[in-house]
């Protein structure tokens, strides 16, 4: 009969029913005639069961809805701005849709007329919408901004650039420059004044909308940069370290002034970004 | 690699199966974090790697076992930029920690007889006191039902290990259960 000694590295695969049949039986063998080594077992034995008996229970606790929100938005983000969402209609428009978890559901038919694009596109593509009908209307979640990462934060507003663009492209909303620094004065009280003339650094202003993010809003303003979204998100009351972060296949260039953080996150070149950032950094009073 | 150059490479039902693990991963991240917040931000981090890292994903193998091994992965990156390691599973504490007699008696005693009825709040407060090291590897286990080698890949450390930790924090268990009833209910099933 084989020692305690060298028995006992057997004793949690035996349990475990991970032995081959030879070591099986060796132990099996051992465990009737040691007193010892077989209480160990019953009683490691006694755990394994109740453990398993208790899963149901044990694993009761879901990540909140907001989490599965963003991961959601994550996925889409990181999927449907591959290939230019603005151009797709919306699947669905003025109305709360769920959240597109599983994937699997509202899938577009194969060979419909959205095929000749890569699969995974025609198959994400009207979620992104559908995720910006959420957070527009719903506010259903809130984020919390505290204490995140930069790198989260970045991504975070990556994925709320893409599904902004995606939802203006959608409406067509086009605004002046006044209409733009009234909204940011009403929503934030923030008196300022876009760049005077956004031309010289091949900006086109598109838009502004107060986004949902953290326990409130903040201001998020939209551009076009030879043709390719750029977003100004103005985060208030929050300081972050300067600097430029990779998020979602996107370059986000953060700085702040006073309380205020501002990031800007496009696709374009890091060179681009920065050398966006800087404009808007010198010339946004 | 270019960014997101993973993406391409998705076989279909990658992001529904990758979403579907969701809560599982949150449980494990508040059992490493404590700290709900942090647990968020570390399911967020772990689903931009994946999806960055989708092409590394072998289609036919456990998807939840890859996850929890990024999942794994990122927070002890994350614990060792901290310069706090929570996950000091090796040090002589901890393993002097898992040393106690063994229980007594041959057949099955009275005390794994009441064990069955031990409730599962009552057994969650006996997780939460495991040191970190046996906890993970026990509900990694007995509760997600992982294989030894999965969880050895999650754990980064050898198989042996996995199975020597599994063994001790089950036992350790054992003996918190048991000190956690009352005295005069298990002389009275004696």
């Amino acid at each position: 009969m084989r020692s305690c000694e060298s028995i006992d590295p057997l004793v949690t695969p035996y349990i475990d029913r991970e032995l081959p049949d030879e070591d099986y039986q060796a132990v099996d063998q051992h465990l009737r005639a040691c007193p010892p080594c077989y209480s160990r077992v019953v009683a490691e034995q006694a755990v394994r069961d109740l453990l398993r008996s208790r899963q149901p229970e044990l694993n009761k606790k879901e990540a909140p809805p907001s989490l599965h929100a963003r991961c959601a938005a994550l996925t889409i983000a990181l999927t449907a701005d591959r290939d230019r969402v603005d151009v797709v209609k919306p699947a669905v428009s003025g109305q709360v849709v769920p959240l597109p978890f599983p994937a699997k559901a509202g899938r577009p038919p194969a060979g419909g007329p959205l095929s000749a694009r890569p699969a995974w596109t025609a198959r994400l593509a009207p979620f992104a919408l559908a995720a910006s009908l959420v957070t527009v209307v719903g506010g259903a979640f809130v984020y919390q901004a505290t204490k995140r990462s930069t790198r989260i934060m970045a991504a975070e507003l990556a994925a709320d650039h893409v599904k902004c663009f995606a939802m203006n492209a959608a409406l067509g909303t086009r605004q002046t420059p006044s209409a733009v620094e009234s909204t940011m004065l009403s929503s934030f009280d923030w008196r300022m004044h876009l760049p005077a003339d956004p031309s010289r650094a091949g900006l086109e202003l598109i838009g502004a909308r107060p986004c949902l993010y953290g326990e409130g809003k903040i201001a998020h303003i939209m551009y076009r940069h030879q043709g390719r979204p750029v977003s100004l998100f103005m985060l208030p009351d929050t300081e972050r370290a300067q600097g430029l972060v990779e998020a979602l296949g996107h370059e986000a260039a953060i700085w702040c002034v006073n309380d205020r953080t501002f990031v800007l996150v496009s696709r374009q070149p890091k060179q681009d970004v920065e050398r966006l950032a800087a404009f808007v950094r010198s010339s946004l009073h | 690699m270019p960014p997101d150059k993973g993406l391409r490479e998705m076989p279909p039902a990658f992001e529904a199966e990758a979403l579907a693990s969701l809560d599982g991963l949150y449980r494990a991240a508040l059992r490493l974090t404590r700290v709900p917040a942090d647990a968020e931000d570390l399911v967020q981090e772990t689903y931009l790697k994946a999806f960055r890292a989708a092409e590394s994903f072998e289609p036919g193998t456990n998807m939840r076992a890859w996850l929890f091994t990024i999942l794994h992965n990122t927070a002890r990156n994350r614990f060792r930029d901290r310069a706090r390691d929570t996950v000091a599973v090796d040090s002589d504490v901890v393993e002097r920690a898992a040393e106690f007699p063994p229980p007594g008696g041959v057949v099955e005693t009275p005390e794994t007889r009441l064990l069955r009825e031990t409730l599962a709040p009552d057994l969650q407060v006996a997780l939460d006191e495991l040191p970190d090291a046996f906890r993970e590897a026990v509900w990694l286990r007995d509760v997600e039902e992982f294989s030894y080698a999965e969880i050895a890949a999650m754990l980064s450390i050898p198989l042996g290990t996995v199975m020597s930790r599994i063994s001790r924090g089950r036992r350790l268990l054992f003996h918190k259960l048991n000190h956690l009833r009352p005295v005069g209910l298990a002389k009275k099933h004696a």
